[in-house]
């Protein structure tokens, strides 16, 4: 209705009470050259749109192209996420694979295209708090089914009323229309600063997640929470309101054997316990070829990077850079440490800048490179030496 | 395919003439049905004699297809029935044909008797001796194996029957298809390979037998109203039929990938192995058509309304889909019949597809002429 009156007459509109009357009546109606303006019916009446000559909704391209949005947004996050920001592999499968990807781009394109095909409805026909349809029976949610159209000029309503009526209307009536009430726009006045405002909420959105997309991994940047970090687990020793003895950790149960190589080695670090150690602690294996190459092999790893491969430094490598002096491990003073001394020493470090490797090698390791360190000093010097000066304290 | 020949739409041209009578008509259909069965046959034959694996594998995967036809049909009007639909009392002609195939298909089940030891490791004597498969002969043996196949097919075709002639016990076929149908899965084509294990894979047979069952549905409307045999179908039901196949295409889709992705994702070894096939072989390009043919064509071509009610466009979709169920049925009985071997198509395939559409002319067609009045001439179709 472009109509200019505030209020016109020219419109009607008749009741049925069976679908099939209806459409027969709107049939009828576009034979004799009225026009339609609507139909309201409790239910969808099949055939219709065609009746009163609807062209083909285009809802369906909203549609698409809402789910290709989902898609794409499936996608893009699942594969940005997965393979560009916090790459990981999972169960051994690439990074970007799609099979795993699918069921969340399915869903996600469902729920664009749904929600989307019906806020485009909603935009598409004006639907807003407030909004008024015209023409609106009040048997049409009900029994009624009603058509609304117009009258031309030149035809009376009783030519209409005694047409309706012979098809079958239960009524038909003229409407009164109030042209302030029929206005489809959503942005009109009223509903303008609304849709500024939703409109406006995409772009506070993405601008509040900008910082939390760009990452910079030299300095501390903002977390969604950090309650994941923090334990909230019980400490072994902290009180226990319920448990036995009040306390979180429990006694080992009865006969509870402990596991090989746990047994505590009853040394602390130091000059003092490094030479109880050599006097109190004796090596366990004897010398052979078995326990020479393991000592070897875990001299080369551990040991030859700073004290050399042939224990004089001579390929050591933070010699040859300038670092530090390791000992020298083929030098009188070390060949006349006692083996628990040189355990120690593996164990808890030198007394100047070497660190224990007390937990990077095993206990039976540490003592086979010491048997090792043993074979490198007799290869050093072949012939025996004097007696041994008195040893004048540790070096490592 | 033979009926489109048949029945071309015959132009507008007003000097033919006069159209072919149903009888005519039908006389050459019934030709054609016999010609292609007999060519399909003589085929099978000569790939028993080269080839007995293929030609098993391609006897049981005839019989399973027609088997489908023939519960797709069924199970189509079952629904119809139980929901009280209105809109398909026009093309209900052609679910009640469907089921004449089922008595055929029975048939070709039980011929597997002498194919059995070719197609089922449990069938041979050495399966007593697997470590695997021991436990499993008390349900995989010989008699009770065909025992069941007799089962299946006898309460297919009584159910069947009652429900198209006096149009009752739609409710009752719909639960005894369901465990039965599941059954037959597992038993004629899971066991083929019976140390692999797919619970789906009942869903996944069900999804490719129902879309083949409304592609023939929906080509068989067309057909016979352009012959002018169903007036009644408007372009409502062609838009129906269309939503239904796009529909199933999808779910197809949906359980294809539901099952994929269980074992892609888990990658147990015994469950990998025949996939791991598939993506590293030459049956790879063939694995990805299945996917093209039964999702990806109907999907792009029926997206759109117009094509949904475009006759032409449907009838390319409904072709495409049973391209793709025979590609389907081949990936899954094929592989584990030839054990890793590369994909071939001989006489046997050949032989099997002809014989498909032989046997499915030849049982439809007198069920779709029996209320038709044979010396009826066609009125001009559009």
């Amino acid at each position: 209705m472009r109509s200019t009156d505030a209020i016109t007459l020219t419109r009607f509109r008749a009741s049925f009470a069976d679908p099939h009357l209806l459409l027969e009546a709107v049939k009828r109606l576009k034979q004799e050259g009225y026009p339609i303006i609507d139909t309201y019916s409790p239910f969808p009446v099949h055939g219709m749109d065609e009746a009163i000559g609807l062209k083909p909704s285009r809802l369906p391209r909203a549609c698409l192209a809402f789910g290709l949005l989902g898609l794409a947004t499936a996608l893009g996050v699942q594969i940005w996420t997965s393979a560009y920001d916090y790459p990981l592999i999972v169960g051994g499968k690439p990074l970007v694979s799609l099979p795993a990807f699918i069921p969340v781009s399915f869903e996600l394109t469902v729920l664009f295209a749904g929600l989307g095909v019906v806020a485009s409805l909603f935009v598409a026909s004006g639907m807003r708090p407030k909004f008024k349809v015209p023409d609106l029976h009040p048997g049409v949610n009900d029994d009624r089914f009603v058509v609304a159209g117009e009258i031309q000029a030149g035809a009376s309503f009783t030519v209409v009323q005694s047409l309706m009526a012979s098809l079958g209307a239960l009524e038909t009536e003229l409407l009164v229309e109030d042209k302030s009430q029929t206005d489809h726009s959503l942005l009109d006045r009223e509903a303008k600063p609304l849709a500024f405002l939703l409109a406006a909420i995409p772009a506070v959105l993405v601008l509040a997640a900008l910082p939390l997309l760009n990452r910079n991994y030299l300095k501390r940047n903002l977390a969604w929470d950090g309650g994941m970090m923090a334990p909230v687990a019980y400490q072994s020793f902290d009180p226990h309101p319920s448990l036995p003895g009040g306390q979180v950790l429990q006694t080992p149960p009865a006969g509870t054997v402990s596991r090989k190589g746990l047994v505590p080695l009853p040394y602390g670090p130091g000059k003092v316990e490094a030479e109880r150690a050599g006097l109190e602690l004796k090596n366990p294996f004897q010398p052979s070829q078995e326990n020479f190459s393991r000592g070897k092999l875990v001299y080369d790893r551990s040991c030859a990077a700073c004290h050399g491969l042939d224990g004089d430094n001579n390929s050591s490598v933070i010699v040859a850079r300038g670092l530090l002096a390791p000992a020298i491990l083929v030098a009188p003073v070390v060949r006349d440490m006692p083996d628990g001394r040189l355990f120690h020493v593996a164990t808890f470090g030198g007394p100047q800048k070497m660190k224990g490797l007390g937990d990077l090698i095993s206990r039976d390791d540490r003592w086979k490179v010491v048997l090792y360190i043993r074979e490198l000093q007799r290869a050093a010097a072949p012939k025996p030496l004097p007696a041994p000066p008195p040893s004048t304290g540790a070096t490592s | 395919m033979k009926p489109n020949q048949v029945f071309s739409v015959p132009s507008r041209d007003l000097t033919r003439p006069q159209f072919p009578t149903l009888a005519e008509i039908g006389e050459k259909f019934r030709l054609g049905a016999w010609t292609l069965s007999g060519l399909g046959l003589l085929m099978l034959g000569i790939g028993l004699a080269t080839s007995p694996l293929h030609a098993w594998a391609n006897v049981l995967m005839t019989a399973f297809n027609l088997t489908c036809v023939g519960l797709g049909g069924l199970f189509l009007l079952a629904i119809q029935s139980t929901t009280g639909a209105r809109w398909s009392d026009p093309i209900l002609k052609a679910h009640r044909a469907m089921p004449a195939l089922l008595p055929i298909a029975g048939l070709m089940m039980l011929a597997l008797w002498f194919g059995a030891d070719t197609l089922y490791p449990w069938a041979r004597p050495e399966a007593h001796t697997d470590h695997l498969l021991k436990g499993r002969l008390v349900w995989l043996n010989k008699p009770f194996f065909f025992g069941r196949i007799l089962l299946f097919f006898a309460l297919w075709i009584l159910l069947g029957r009652r429900m198209v002639q006096r149009g009752k016990g739609a409710a009752v076929f719909i639960l005894v298809f369901g465990v039965s149908f599941v059954l037959a899965n597992f038993d004629w084509i899971m066991s083929l390979e019976p140390a692999w294990n797919s619970t789906i894979f009942a869903i996944y047979g069900f999804s490719g037998m129902f879309l083949q069952g409304i592609a023939i549905v929906t080509i068989s409307a067309i057909v016979l109203r352009r012959v002018g045999l169903l007036p009644e179908i408007s372009k409502a039901q062609n838009h129906d039929l269309g939503k239904l196949l796009f529909a199933f295409s999808c779910f197809w889709a949906y359980i294809w990938l539901s099952q994929f992705l269980l074992v892609w994702y888990a990658n147990i070894p015994e469950e990998t192995a025949p996939i791991r096939l598939m993506l590293n072989s030459k049956w790879t390009p063939f694995f990805y058509l299945n996917l093209v043919l039964n999702f990806g064509l109907p999907f792009v071509m029926l997206l759109q309304r117009k094509a949904k009610t475009n006759e032409r466009v449907l009838m390319v979709a409904c072709f495409t889909v049973l391209a793709g169920h025979w590609l389907d049925l081949y990936l899954m009985v094929l592989p584990p019949v030839l054990k890793g071997a590369a994909p071939g198509f001989g006489f046997s395939e050949a032989g099997g597809i002809l014989l498909q559409f032989g046997v499915g002319h030849m049982a439809c067609w007198p069920v779709f002429m029996k209320d038709v009045n044979p010396d009826q001439e066609l009125p001009q179709a559009g």
